[in-house]
């Protein structure tokens, strides 16, 4: 395990996954499938922050708003700047999770599941609501990394290119 | 910060070492043998270690045991006693006095540095004792299955104080999964090599 490869590497693959999401989701009608058929609405959500620069010289722009049309952060974009914050809204068979995904670490900050029944009524397993908590939280991790996964493919390939070739048509656009 | 409640963050770990069914087997134990003990009538600075999930007072799991299907939930609790800095000054200073006064019947005027060292530890340790310490919480959940653990803060003082607690507690190594950890167990081992070596992409062109 080594951690000073990781501590050098993770920005880098986790800005540029964020940033290609960004792009992938709005191109794709925010729309992914999965490995299983299924498909899953990504949206970029509220607040959003993109980086540049590096040591000393960091420069941020944190956007928010409810409906953010996130023009400030594509100018950002064209600045060189790249998403490293973003909040992410999963839609799957009309449930509903929110996350505000790090790119630097992958941490999950404010994760909310589809609400779920808490309350008791006699003869139910009491581990019942913690075990359907748990399933909600992990569905969340693997969309996260059926989207990561499929962000590795195209990255690690000779596409990347044409990928990136497109996601700068796609910033000029606006 | 419970983890039922409606909301919550998460850091996400994997287990290097392989989960087998003995080990699997000793967790609760070890769980009980490392569990969090109670400073509130000492002097110490800090105390930390497990409790259950459903009830943080309990270091016992009497309330419910820590199994729950292919999961162990259970909270790790850290109390901390923190004397406010303008009290600890104070009462230095009058510790200073005090023996500045003891001095003048011996002649002297001159407290050496190691003596003021001492008299700053004794002020701490007496302060310490009169301060109730600062619990906190923070659940954590193993997915005995994928061999993955969620704990439940982003805060890295604390995810640090919680690797190094569970490397002690089960003797077992956790890998963050961070963007470079998690793409190297996501992607083919043909392509790890190309991950090391990743530089930012140009988006905006050059």
């Amino acid at each position: 395990m080594d951690l000073i490869k990781a501590a050098l590497q993770a920005p880098v693959v986790g800005q540029d996954f964020l940033t290609w999401l960004w792009f992938r989701s709005e191109k794709n009608g925010w729309n992914f499938t999965l490995k299983d058929g299924g498909e899953l609405n990504v949206f970029l959500e509220q607040r959003l922050s993109v980086r540049g620069g590096s040591g000393e010289n960091v420069e941020k722009a944190v956007v928010t708003g409810p409906h953010a049309e996130f023009t400030e952060a594509k100018l950002g974009l064209r600045n060189g700047k790249l998403v490293d914050k973003s909040l992410l809204r999963f839609e799957r068979d009309g449930n509903t999770w929110m996350v505000l995904l790090d790119a630097d670490s992958f941490s999950l900050s404010g994760l909310k599941t589809p609400k779920i029944e808490t309350r008791l009524e006699d003869g139910d397993d009491p581990d019942a609501a913690f075990l359907e908590k748990m399933m909600l939280v992990e569905q969340c991790m693997d969309y996260v990394d059926e989207l990561f996964t499929q962000f590795l493919k195209v990255r690690l390939s000779p596409d990347w290119n044409d990928e990136l070739r497109a996601f700068r048509e796609w910033l000029e656009e606006k | 910060m419970g983890l039922l409640s409606t909301s919550g963050s998460f850091t996400r770990y994997a287990v290097v070492e392989e989960m087998t069914g003995q080990l699997a087997a000793q967790l609760p134990e070890l769980l009980a043998r490392y569990s969090f003990r109670d400073i509130d009538d000492t002097s110490d600075e800090r105390s930390y270690g497990w409790v259950c999930l459903e009830d943080w007072l309990d270091p016992f799991w009497r309330a419910a045991p820590p199994e729950k299907a292919h999961f162990l939930a259970f909270s790790l609790r850290l109390d901390t006693r923190r004397v406010p800095p303008a009290v600890f000054k104070k009462h230095f200073q009058l510790a200073l006095k005090a023996e500045k006064e003891a001095m003048k019947e011996t002649g002297k005027t001159f407290i050496t540095k190691d003596r003021k060292q001492e008299l700053k530890d004794q002020v701490a340790l007496k302060l310490r004792a009169r301060f109730l310490p600062i619990p906190a919480v923070f659940d954590a959940v193993w997915n005995l299955r994928s061999n993955r653990v969620y704990l439940a803060t982003t805060n890295s003082k604390v995810k640090t104080l919680f690797e190094d607690y569970f490397k002690l507690s089960f003797n077992l190594t956790l890998e963050p999964l961070d963007p470079y950890f998690l793409a190297r167990r996501l992607a083919d081992a043909s392509r790890h090599a190309m991950i090391d070596e990743l530089e930012q992409s140009p988006f905006a062109g050059r």
